[in-house]
């Protein structure tokens, strides 16, 4: 038995307890019970392997789905806590950093002050980094062009032009601000708020809130781009961990390999039928046993075991393109065709959403342009900008997008200085911490739709300063939860994913 | 009745049965008040001053007044005249506490009730338990039985049943685990199990204690609380060489060195008089932490958050203090302030170090470990086995050689060309440049001149073609470019910045990616010449990453000539029917304006030589120039030629010689290894730092100076000043100290128990779990000073108590009242943990290589999991030869890539001392299909096919993995498994083969195959049993 697991679900009906003011209440007790409770319920899947409320998904209490809000659930004691708008995430992150001055942010007035050093009361003594801290901080005006695009007249840079087809289907985001300045710790925060390696990614904590809808599926799902390129940026594995959550809730990568999951093929010359059968033969002796030690686990075991047999089909099944027509690859564009490509997970991510999937993650790494914008920051564009938008249409044709929350963006944004000399081809743009851009889309997010602004230098944010735990809260809203009201006890603290610091649901782009 | 309410009489019923168990216990402030107190009230009117409400402090006896007084915060005996009472009974939201928007739980009756009764009988003060000091309970047995008197007395007043002893094997089993982290051999089962039933238990407890495999157990529990790992976990993840000091653990453990010692040398070796180089190695316990050395960063950041890591990981290891909250401000709930956290890092902050990372990362000790020769002596026979091998491969190859050169005398025919141009289906541009091409295979663009463009040319390929090996371009001078060169725009110079191979199949959406493993280029630009470009273009290599500010060009060349490029592929690929070829040619230089303005593509099969020049000659082209000629002989020097060629398809050979390489490289880093290493040790510096306060725990943000100084808000302990942290290394062991000896023996439960008698070890502060047995715990923890620290003894008195040996049949009473079994009432039963079922697959399976220490060894992982993670930097291989089949501890750890085949594990990037257990489809999916579990099954399965009747084979099975003997039942079920398994394999002999050749194992026979296959089969499935991963 997992007792953090139960933790939540205890806590739901410790509150529960306390509004019935019965006498004498002791959390662990509780969480012994309920453990208890559930093998009573017919133990048909084991309390350790499914995520909390998905425990009491068959519960008739949880008819949210069905947009009925009971008195329980408006009470905060189950998830959601009210009827969400998206059932699932797909969250394309961009890892590096890209520049919202060349793809987002347009300020054409900079060209007049290209060269000129950036003034002291907009820099207002903020931080560098150790690559930029002993230049001068001169203005390179943005290196591409930017165009009008879709009814919402949206600019968006020329190097992403298959993204402005889509203008009236998304939301930007132009006055993110984060508080790290280097790619881990920022990447670590933009996923799990906080900077420091150890809390959950959001992606863990949807799958323990609110469980899986699919059962022969992981509920949260990493998809990595394949590229040569020995990167400063690994993606470490803690992007995707599940901090002090049970592990079971930590996102499972799907590799472009052999095994798309690790160990779910069987070996070489051993064929599925005789795993059926040696599955069986599993279960009638791990019963037998049972049948003597009286273990609930061996019960959940033995689904555990059923549960990855049914894997080995449904993760094949879904990696396979076949079924996917022509007018598929011409969507999202001829690298689709590349198994890991970016345009490839994302027609995987398209089919994920389709099975219910609770959190997809992509990790297109790579956009850390400090030099030569025109060759770095270009081809992470080319990579990338067909098929994010197709991935939108594509939703959008399947009738997925109503209820999918997208999510386009990286850890930060980049300086209105350039990096090495301004004027010369090869300069880039460091970190920058202050503002940069995000897109969103799906799941009542206002479409064709931009909100806040930065300053004239895209240096800090002028209005509507949208902070990274805003973001975690008005995702958690979509999916139907109160960031304040989901939390996890550990060492002693409720945590929760946005954090100590006041945080806001982003109302005004949700429609 | 609604559903709903249901679920609240559900509550309503289990809340009845709890108060059962609750209502034995006698009310206390520490045990029930303080917990409400802190709770409800601390956040906001706690120990922290920065965020205090209303200046009050609920966390002081201060707020206790005299009795009678007429209004006071609490009033003893009064609840009019208590305010905190009149507060949180209160339904005016403005009054009531907490506040709704708090996000505290509401009040119970019961806690009403509590706190009622504290305040009426007069409102006494305390301290939270675990800050009290230890004093012995007495207890009315000897020391042997203490506790099991101490359990079985609350089991008593429970009312519960306790089951009895397991029988002999199971005891034998759990011990074995427990202790070793591994089961018993069948030697050991029929050894132990009858000294058992003759009453010799604890004679085995004292034989495993004795045991290294116990060392190593109880190394693993100390290396995940110590965030071991053999990289820096970030940036770049660089390798580290800290593995000494992961040694000087076991060597601790094996000589039972005690805890108090073990704890000084760890936290000030260095300080000790006359430091042995070992005392020192110790320090390295507080650089396990991960170090950054990104570019962007600060390193006195860094430094910084070091000096925290070491503060937090000695809070949670020694004191179950969550400290790292008190990095930011003042403890919500303990009585820790801000202050008192920075003078606790102050004995950390003068370590010679200065944030840097890699082979940056100083204090080093410069150690030679004593563990690695052995290693070298045994892999030395690896290689020269490997060298045999090759050798005899070579000679097949040979052999088989001469054959097909006559073929090729006579097939080769006078017009053989290495090159062939396939015919263009389709060329098309991202950015709209035009294309002709003719017979001839040559591209020419045409129309617009974008600044950076992709090309992608699509193929069908000649008929006859076997494969592909590799494939060149030609890139032509042209009378109409710029200058008569390359490009059309620009300078007439071109820049190739990527290449991409790719094969579309008939029938399959997905391309086929190719890996090119290397190119050359007739001419490449010098890195040292003038150009308004980047000199980063010039070598042709690298067009093979997916960089677009580097790639290949020829500009500078004296002359415009042609030039031409060699792209050869990793694997040579072998042609299907209908499979079309895709090359994508990418310019995105910066600049632009070099598209390249006129090529042709032409492939070839052959590999080697062919691929290293660019005449278009190869040895089959010379062969070939030879056939109409008058002498049939070919040429010693062709011969020789053709051969080297011919070899580089012998897969046995190349096998052979690949594993050669690896064994010598895994040869020579030993070699290197033996040498000194520089592991990261504590040194401090000269001149000590000042400490400060750290405004919000950010590292540039100084406030306060303060001095180094214990935590004598929660321990006493005076200090001599100026203290170093020999000092704070006594303190923690003192006898005043009523945190540590708590903390470890409780630690010690758990290693053995599955959860410690306080469940959250991690913190034993006022927002922790109580123990359930609070007697015991400090039973315990006096036993442990008394005993000068003795950890071995401790594990020895809870090994050979009864609640340990209890049976763990969970019966139906036991189910129903204690399903976590906090009470103890039968014995433990949990998963055991991942590393343990690696280890003891091994061991049971007769692999396992028990030597001592060393540098890490690599346990088969699937290939690309480094790589990928890393776009390519790192690449793993697994050890070969007896160094792949050595215990999990020894395994090499990146913290960006944990060992994958491990679940539920500490991540190694923070300290961490109590990972929950889960039970997933992706664990059944590791045991089942991880390469050390398979070949695992294939040795033992080895040894089953060889005895005649299935009974006594499927009997030594059970034997090797459960140290028992099947039921008749379970025979049953599993003979149904071999029967269908043998079958399959019988009529599939060739897939027999296949499913057999696993590790390091050597093939056999067709005829045997089948027999071993399903057996591996069986074992497979033994080893997946429930019985078989769990402790029980």
């Amino acid at each position: 038995m997992n007792e953090r697991g139960n933790r939540k679900r205890v806590d739901c009906l410790a509150d529960c307890v306390k509004k019935m003011k019965q006498k004498e209440f002791k959390i662990a007790s509780i969480r012994d019970r309920l453990a208890r409770r559930a093998f009573l319920q017919g133990g048909s899947f084991g309390v350790g392997a499914i995520a909390a409320n998905a425990l009491l998904a068959e519960d008739p209490l949880r008819s949210a789905e069905h947009g009925v809000i009971t008195k329980s659930q408006a009470d905060g004691l189950y998830l959601p806590h009210f009827t969400p708008r998206a059932k699932r995430v797909i969250f394309l992150t961009q890892s590096g950093g890209p520049s919202q001055l060349e793809l987002f942010d347009h300020k054409p007035n900079l060209i007049d002050l290209a060269g000129t050093k950036l003034p002291d009361s907009v820099r207002q003594g903020q931080r560098l980094t150790g690559m930029t801290k002993n230049q001068e901080q001169l203005i390179l005006p943005p290196v591409a062009k930017f165009k009008r695009h879709g009814e919402c007249g949206a600019m968006i840079g020329e190097w992403m032009p298959h993204l402005g087809k889509v203008a009236d289907e998304i939301c930007f985001v132009k006055s993110m601000v984060t508080d790290q300045i280097n790619h881990a710790p920022a990447m670590t925060k933009f996923l799990t708020g906080h900077h420091l390696p150890g809390r959950p990614s959001m992606g863990c904590w949807a799958s323990y809130g609110l469980g899986s809808v699919n059962r022969d599926l992981p509920d949260y799902v990493v998809l990595i781009s394949k590229m040569k390129r020995p990167s400063d940026q690994p993606l470490y594995d803690h992007y995707w961990g599940s901090g002090f959550l049970p592990s079971e809730h930590q996102g499972v990568k799907l590799r472009n390999s052999r095994d798309p999951v690790l160990y779910l093929n069987d070996p070489d010359g051993f064929p599925r039928s005789l795993r059926r059968e040696m599955l069986s033969g599993l279960a009638s002796l791990n019963e037998q046993h049972h049948a003597q030690v009286q273990d609930p686990e061996i019960t959940t075991r033995i689904q555990q075991y059923e549960m990855a047999f049914r894997m080995q089909a449904s993760v094949p099944e879904l990696t396979d393109l076949s079924d996917e027509p022509q007018s598929t690859f011409e969507l999202y564009g001829p690298d689709s065709r590349r198994p890991g490509s970016y345009a490839a997970n994302c027609i995987l991510a398209r089919r994920l959403a389709q099975r219910d999937v609770r959190f997809i993650q992509l990790f297109h790494p790579d956009w850390d342009h400090h030099s030569r914008l025109s060759s770095w920051c270009v081809s992470r564009c080319l990579d990338t900008d067909q098929a994010s938008a197709a991935l939108i249409l594509d939703l959008k044709r399947h009738g997925l997008l109503d209820d999918t929350l997208v999510i386009w963006g990286g850890e930060f944004g980049r300086g209105v200085a350039g990096q090495g000399k301004w004027d010369d081809r090869n300069a880039g743009r460091d970190h920058h911490p202050r503002c940069f851009t995000i897109w969103m889309a799906g799941a009542g997010v206002r479409p064709g739709f931009s909100y806040g602004a930065t300053d004239d230098f895209s240096y800090n944010v002028a209005e509507n300063p949208v902070h990274v735990r805003d973001l975690h809260a008005t995702a958690m809203n979509r999916l139907g939860v109160d960031h304040e009201r989901f939390t996890y006890r550990f060492q002693g603290l409720d945590f929760r994913l946005s954090g100590v610091e006041p945080a806001r649901v982003v109302k005004e782009i949700l429609v | 009745m609604t559903v709903a309410g249901r679920v609240w009489r559900a509550v309503f019923v289990l809340v009845a049965l709890n108060h059962v168990v609750s209502n034995a216990a006698e009310n206390s402030f520490s045990k029930d008040v303080l917990p409400l107190l802190s709770d409800r009230c601390f956040q906001c009117h706690g120990p922290d001053e920065a965020n205090r409400e209303a200046g009050l402090r609920l966390d002081s006896p201060s707020i206790v007044g005299t009795p009678g007084q007429k209004h006071g915060i609490v009033v003893p005996g009064s609840l009019d005249a208590s305010e905190l009472w009149s507060r949180i009974v209160s339904d005016d939201p403005d009054t009531m506490m907490p506040p709704t928007g708090a996000h505290r739980a509401e009040w119970s009756d019961s806690e009403l009730g509590t706190i009622r009764e504290w305040i009426l009988s007069g409102a006494d003060w305390g301290r939270h338990w675990s800050f009290t000091p230890i004093a012995r309970p007495k207890v009315s047995q000897s020391e042997s039985d203490a506790i099991d008197w101490l359990i079985n007395q609350r089991l008593r007043e429970l009312g519960f049943r306790c089951n009895a002893l397991a029988d002999s094997r199971t005891r034998l089993r759990r011990l074995s685990f427990s202790l070793r982290g591994v089961g018993p051999t069948v030697q050991e089962t029929e050894q132990l199990v009858p000294l058992i039933d003759a009453g010799g238990f604890s004679e085995v407890v004292d034989r495993f204690l004795e045991d290294s495999l116990h060392a190593e157990r109880l190394a693993m529990w100390w290396l995940d609380a110590a965030r071991y790992s053999d990289s820096d976990g970030y940036q770049q993840d660089l390798t580290r060489e800290n593995w000494p000091w992961r040694d000087w653990v076991i060597n601790a453990f094996r000589s039972n060195m005690r805890f108090d010692q073990f704890t000084r040398e760890q936290f000030a070796g260095d300080l000790m008089k006359n430091a042995t180089p070992e005392q020192i190695l110790a320090t390295c316990f507080h650089r396990n932490h991960m170090t950054n050395g990104e570019g962007g960063r600060d390193p006195e950041e860094s430094r910084v958050d070091y000096v925290l890591d070491r503060t937090n990981t000695m809070g949670t290891v020694w004191l179950g203090l969550t400290l790292g909250c008190t990095q930011c401000h003042s403890h919500k709930f303990d009585p820790i302030s801000q202050r008192d956290y920075y003078s606790l890092t102050a004995f950390f902050n003068s370590i010679d170090e200065d944030g840097k990372a890699g082979k940056n990362a100083k204090p080093y000790l410069s150690y030679q470990s004593p563990f690695v020769n052995d290693r070298i002596n045994k892999t030395q026979l690896l290689v020269e086995e490997c060298e045999k091998d090759k050798k005899r491969r070579l000679q097949v190859a040979t052999q088989r050689f001469d054959g097909w050169l006559k073929e090729m005398e006579v097939t080769i025919g006078d017009n053989y060309t290495a090159w062939l141009n396939p015919k263009i289906e389709s060329v098309i541009s991202s950015e709209g440049t035009e294309f002709s091409f003719d017979d001839s295979a040559i591209v020419q663009t045409l129309g617009p001149t974008p600044q950076q463009d992709d090309y992608r040319i699509e193929f069908s390929l000649p008929a006859g073609l076997r494969r592909i090996a590799g494939w060149r371009i030609e890139v032509f001078p042209e009378p109409s470019h710029v200058n008569g060169m390359f490009t059309r725009d620009g300078n007439g110079d071109f820049i190739l910045t990527n290449v991409k191979t790719l094969i579309r199949q008939s029938g399959n959406p997905n391309e086929v990616e190719l890996e090119n493993e290397s190119a050359i280029a007739d001419y490449e630009a010098k890195k040292d010449r003038q150009t308004k470009w980047d000199t980063r273009y010039s070598n042709i290599k690298e067009t093979l990453n997916d960089d677009a500010r580097d790639g290949w060009t020829t500009e500078g060349a004296e002359s415009v000539t042609s030039h031409l490029g060699v792209y050869k592929l990793k694997q040579p690929y072998e042609i299907q029917e209908g499979d079309r070829l895709v090359v994508i040619l990418k310019q995105r230089s910066t600049l632009g304006e070099a598209n390249i303005g006129r090529f042709r593509i032409s492939i070839t099969s052959e590999r080697g030589e062919t691929l290293k020049r660019f005449d278009s000659v190869s040895p089959l082209t010379e062969l070939s120039s030879l056939a109409n000629a008058e002498s049939s002989e070919t040429p010693d020097e062709l011969r020789e030629r053709l051969f080297q060629q011919f070899l580089l398809d012998q897969k046995d050979y190349q096998q052979a010689t690949r594993t050669l390489a690896l064994a010598k490289s895994q040869l020579n880093s030993l070699k290197t290894q033996a040498k000194p290493r520089s592991v990261m040790v504590l040194k401090d510096r000269e001149e000590p730092r000042q400490t400060h306060v750290l405004i919000r725990g950010v590292w540039d943000q100084k406030g306060d100076l303060v001095e180094q100084g214990f935590l004598t808000s929660i321990i006493g302990g005076a200090m001599t000043s100026p203290a170093n942290r020999l000092d704070l290394a006594n303190w923690l062991v003192s006898r005043e100290n009523p945190l540590t000896a708590r903390v470890t023996v409780n630690h010690l439960w758990r290693l053995m128990f599955g959860r410690g008698l306080v469940s959250t070890a991690e913190d034993f502060g006022l927002q922790g779990e109580q123990p359930t047995h609070p007697m015991l715990l400090d039973w315990l923890a006096a036993e442990l000073m008394d005993t000068d620290w003795d950890l071995r003894h401790i594990l020895r008195l809870i090994a050979n108590s009864q609640a340990f040996q209890r049976s763990s049949v969970m019966t139906d009473e036991l189910k129903e009242v204690d399903p976590d079994n906090r009470w103890l009432a039968r014995g433990p039963r949990h998963r055991l943990d991942a590393w343990m079922l690696r280890d003891n697959a091994l061991r049971v399976s007769g692999l396992l290589d028990e030597s001592i220490g060393g540098p890490p060894v690599y346990p088969y992982q699937p290939p690309g999991v480094w790589s990928e993670i890393t776009m390519g930097r790192f690449q793993y291989e697994p050890s070969l030869g007896a160094e792949q089949y050595r215990r999990t501890i020894y395994a090499f750890w990146r913290r960006s890539s944990a060992p994958t085949f491990l679940f539920d594990s500490a991540q190694r990037r923070v300290c961490e001392v109590d990972r929950g257990q889960t039970n997933t489809p992706l664990q059944a999916l590791t045991l089942l299909n991880d390469e050390t579990y398979l070949e695992c099954s294939r040795v033992i399965a080895d040894r089953l096919s060889i005895i005649n009747d299935f009974d006594s084979a499927v009997q030594a099975l059970a034997m090797i993995v459960l140290s028992r003997e099947w039921k008749n039942a379970e025979i049953e079920s599993i003979r149904a498994v071999y029967n269908s398994s043998r079958e399959y394999y019988q009529r599939n002999p060739l897939e027999a083969q296949q499913y057999i050749d696993v590790g390091q194992q050597t093939q056999c026979k067709v005829d045997s195959a089948p027999e071993i296959a399903a057996w591996m089969t069986c074992v497979s499935l033994t080893l997946n049993l429930d019985e078989a991963i769990s402790l029980e």
